[in-house]
């Protein structure tokens, strides 16, 4: 897969504000860029309190979480990890050069690394490391321990270095060994890694937080032998005793396939003030939503990852449970139509579409209000995101759009898609979105033909393809960037062709995009990314429709948890109030 | 006798071989594509093709079907393409708690079924027997996952009598030496646990149970009914047998033989079954695994376990026939 699908952007601010004069400040390039300190002693990523946390009293140390997650963990070595379940845990355990701020998606803070400068052309990234840090083993953090991950990932071959494993690793740098964007690391003094680019990646520090850039210790890596050709065989991949070895404020501690993972308080953690309160975690896979939530009532568990959001009135009117707002979204849900199908060929037709809509109708509906109406193909809150002032809900608007575009009515009958045997963060009842989604457009003078197929059983493969002119889809953030929605999710080009699932061509703004991808400044990428976001709202080629935040659920005694809404939540600061 | 055994052993050959063609055609039929399923929305066209390539689903049919069916004789099950693991590993770690389940669950319907059976033989067409019909009909005509999250919500959500999932509460640190979790805790010598365990056990059993104690209940009433109209029932009356004597020795000795090919016939159901009750009841055995994997699209997992089903439900069924000699010694296999 090539670099550029991936490629993109974000953190560029942060970077790139460096970058600009090779100054030593370690940005950071988030939402907010001025609370990004660089260097040296900022709030690193255990120690964030929630800002609802002071109304809950003293926090009391001790006692187990019980927590459930949707699904059996696939992996507990970081870097094959491409599923929340997994993600859910080793967050606790295996910590990275950079994180996000407990409680926004995209505000990158120090982690492991404690600041960084970046090199003007925005290819040299060196690190000065946190010192005194050590492994869950007893073994040093320093500078030969973090390249010694980066090569490992870098040299994967064989399976190791497909996408079935360590998917996120090729995307991010676009290959392995001399395809990989990554040049070198090098430890240049124990508390100091340099890392060289071939070619400059503003969005390469927001990705570095994801779970998959994790460092592990090398000496538990050589001993389960994680880099074994056939990773069935290494005990690290596999939840064997001693894998999943980081520095962070949990231990792993037992893995019982289907059954659960226990994660145990580090009590010597690096961050003092991030010291886990509880003595340990034990996550539980729970496939089915209302045994979930039943589980929760019934005291079987502490602690829901997910929750339908239709539950959220259940937890609300008990007061032995609390519903938990996750905040920031860091998804989006909408319309999509491909121009290649009449009527959606017509812009007219496309701004019909967008002003037919009943956003507010959805979210009190469907997202149990934990979502807010789209402003933009990215969540709201996003880097560099624009309130485009997409079209408010206005029927007779939409049919004078329709009376304008010149097509008559008879062509205005399409097929609609919807995905059936699936619900999505963005998407938990995508059959009665769909209703209601269609009800509207009938109501402007579409008529809307109802289609669905298994979202396993074809319904992406046909939607990535092109096959339907119009359909529900959305993006869950890998990284909470615009080049991850904007370009890897939706317009990107393909061998300068544009994507088959939307088949909107514009030249410029695939351009556009690629220049914001590899500006070395922020007012740069800042403003390249709102040009393209300016150029998109103009062709209207989907109709962003919501940004949702996946409900979570606790029983009342579980205080301190702060939500994300990226999902990357450590929960060192969770105690039990009981 | 050993030579019906070894004889009904070898036609088990055919039948799974059979069933492997059956089901490796059904699995490939089904719509959709594992590779593109890992991938999700991740998916592009080159992605697709480099996994597929990886998992082997680029090469014929008749050629996945020849190395599956090679690599199965040689006692290799394939590999799970969700998480890579061998198949054969994770089957062994979860079918002990399937077998707990299903046990408890066959101990429920017999050890219920059968009486209720014979109680409502004993006094047809009474209010008893009424009521016991009324009730095989809701066992048989309620879905195990309404049922079963009925009873989570009567008896965990309101009344806190029983937990509503899972095989033992997670804080019990036992260590899983066998996977039978009533097994571990007593050899790690933990009463509490043991209880605690029991406990988890009582609501998915009792889900799980609840279509075959209708049947079983229903073909022991009928067959106690038909046995008791016997002349010889009739005779041992009249000779002045003592009623219990009756009904041990001649009632039951002869009825026994319908209920116990039902009992083996139920094993087949109560394994389909546990596909549901592991799923709502968050227990960790092969059902909810199956179910995980076919959404998945994970065909090895799926094709290997449903085999490894039948091949036990072939060997209940053998065992039950079995069981026929001596039950009616006027019964010879040869």
């Amino acid at each position: 897969m090539s670099r550029t699908r991936f490629g993109a952007l974000i953190a560029a601010a942060t970077i790139l504000v460096t970058a600009c004069g090779g100054t030593t400040a370690t940005p950071a390039p988030t939402t907010a860029p001025s609370t990004a300190p660089g260097s040296s002693e900022a709030a690193p990523s255990g120690s964030a309190e929630a800002p609802s946390q002071a109304a809950e009293g003293t926090p009391k140390d001790g006692g187990t979480l019980i927590a459930a997650i949707p699904g059996d963990i696939a992996s507990t070595d970081t870097a094959f990890i491409q599923d929340s379940n997994s993600s859910a845990v080793s967050n606790q355990v295996v910590e990275g050069l950079v994180g996000t701020k407990p409680g926004t998606t995209g505000e990158i803070i120090p982690v492991l690394a404690q600041s960084w400068d970046v090199s003007a052309d925005g290819l040299t990234y060196d690190f000065k490391l946190r010192t005194g840090v050590k492994f869950h083993d007893g073994t040093d953090f320093n500078a030969d321990a973090v390249c010694y991950n980066y090569d490992r990932w870098k040299n994967f071959t064989g399976a190791l270095a497909s996408p079935d494993y360590s998917y996120y690793y090729g995307a991010v740098f676009g290959g392995y060994g001399a395809n990989s964007n990554m040049v070198s690391c090098t430890a240049k003094a124990p508390d100091e890694a340099v890392i060289v680019l071939q070619h400059p990646y503003s969005s390469f520090l927001l990705s570095q937080t994801i779970t998959s850039f994790g460092i592990n210790s090398p000496t538990a890596l050589k001993a389960l032998d994680a880099d074994n050709a056939d990773p069935t065989k290494s005990g690290y991949n596999t939840g064997a005793k001693g894998a999943m070895v980081g520095t962070g404020p949990f231990m792993f501690s037992e893995y019982v396939a289907s059954d659960h993972i226990t994660v145990v308080k580090n009590p010597d953690y690096w961050n003092k003030d991030g010291i886990a309160h509880l003595d340990s975690v034990i996550f539980k896979p729970y496939p089915d939503q209302t045994s979930t939530l039943n589980a929760l009532q019934a005291g079987d568990i502490d602690f829901a990852f997910n929750l339908n959001p239709t539950d959220i009135g259940t937890l609300k009117s008990d007061s032995k449970l609390q519903a938990i707002d996750r905040g920031e979204s860091c998804n989006l849900f909408h319309l999509a139509m491909n121009q290649t199908h009449k009527p959606f060929d017509n812009l007219k037709i496309r701004e019909a579409v967008a002003a037919a809509i009943n956003k507010q109708a959805l979210i009190d509906t469907f997202y149990g209000g934990q979502a807010t109406p789209a402003v933009t193909w990215m969540p709201k809150g996003g880097l560099y995101a624009k309130d485009e002032s997409l079209p408010a809900y206005d029927p007779e608007a939409a049919k004078k759009l329709i009376a304008d575009s010149g097509v008559p009515a008879s062509d205005l009958t399409f097929d609609f898609w919807y995905p059936s045997n699936v619900s999505r963060p963005y998407m938990p009842d995508p059959k009665g979105i769909f209703q209601a989604i269609a009800s509207d457009l009938q109501a402007v003078g579409f008529n809307p033909t109802p289609q669905t197929k298994g979202w396993r059983d074809g319904y992406l493969k046909e939607e990535s393809t092109g096959k339907y002119p119009m359909w529900l889809i959305g993006w869950t953030c890998d990284w909470a960037g615009p080049d991850n929605f904007l370009d890897t999710a939706f317009f990107y080009y393909t061998d300068g062709k544009p994507n088959p699932e939307f088949a909107y061509t514009n030249d410029a703004l695939h351009d556009t995009m690629k220049q914001a991808e590899a500006a070395t400044d922020d007012a740069t990428a800042k403003t390249l990314w709102e040009k393209a976001q300016d150029m998109i709202r103009a062709d209207m080629p989907t109709v962003p429709v919501v940004n949702s935040t996946p409900p979570a659920g606790a029983a009342a005694y579980v205080k301190g948890f702060v939500g994300s809404g990226n999902l990357t939540e450590i929960l060192n600061s969770v105690w039990l109030d009981k | 006798m050993l030579q019906y055994i070894v004889r009904r052993l070898l036609s088990a050959v055919p039948v799974m071989f059979g069933l492997s063609i059956i089901l490796f055609a059904f699995i490939h039929l089904l719509p959709g594509d594992p590779a593109a399923t890992i991938l999700g929305q991740h998916a592009r066209p080159e992605l697709v093709a480099a996994m597929r390539q990886r998992l082997g689903l680029d090469l014929p049919l008749w050629q996945q079907y020849v190395n599956y069916m090679g690599d199965l004789l040689r006692g290799d099950l394939g590999r799970s393409f969700v998480n890579n693991r061998p198949v054969l590993d994770d089957f062994l770690i979860r079918f002990p708690g399937t077998i707990e389940l299903t046990v408890a669950a066959m101990i429920y319907a017999a050890g219920l079924g059968i009486p209720l059976g014979r109680f409502a033989a004993r006094r047809p067409q009474s209010t008893g027997d009424a009521i016991v019909t009324v009730v095989s009909l809701l066992g048989i005509s309620v879905p195990i996952f309404v049922l079963g999250l009925t009873l989570q919500y009567g008896f965990s959500v309101q009344l806190r009598w029983l937990p509503a999932t899972g095989r033992i509460d997670p804080r019990l640190t036992i260590e899983q030496v066998t996977h039978f979790m009533l097994i571990d805790t007593l050899l790690a010598g933990r009463v509490d646990a043991f209880i605690d365990a029991l406990r988890h056990l009582i609501l998915p059993a009792i889900a799980l149970g609840s279509i075959p104690l209708a049947i079983i209940t229903r073909i022991t009433r009928a067959a106690v009914l038909d046995v008791a109209n016997e002349d010889y029932v009739r005779t041992a009356r009249a000779k002045g047998l003592r009623e219990q004597r009756v009904d041990g020795r001649h009632i039951m000795r002869n009825a026994w033989l319908p209920v116990v090919t039902v009992l083996g016939l139920q094993v087949g159901g109560l394994l389909a079954g546990a596909v549901i009750t592991e799923t709502v009841f968050a227990w960790s055995g092969v059902g909810k695994w199956v179910v995980e994997a076919i959404e998945a699209h994970d065909y090895f997992v799926v094709q290997s376990s449903i085999l490894m089903f039948a091949f036990i439900f072939l060997i209940v069924n053998l065992i039950v026939d079995v069981g026929y000699a001596f039950l009616n010694p006027r019964i010879r296999y040869s």
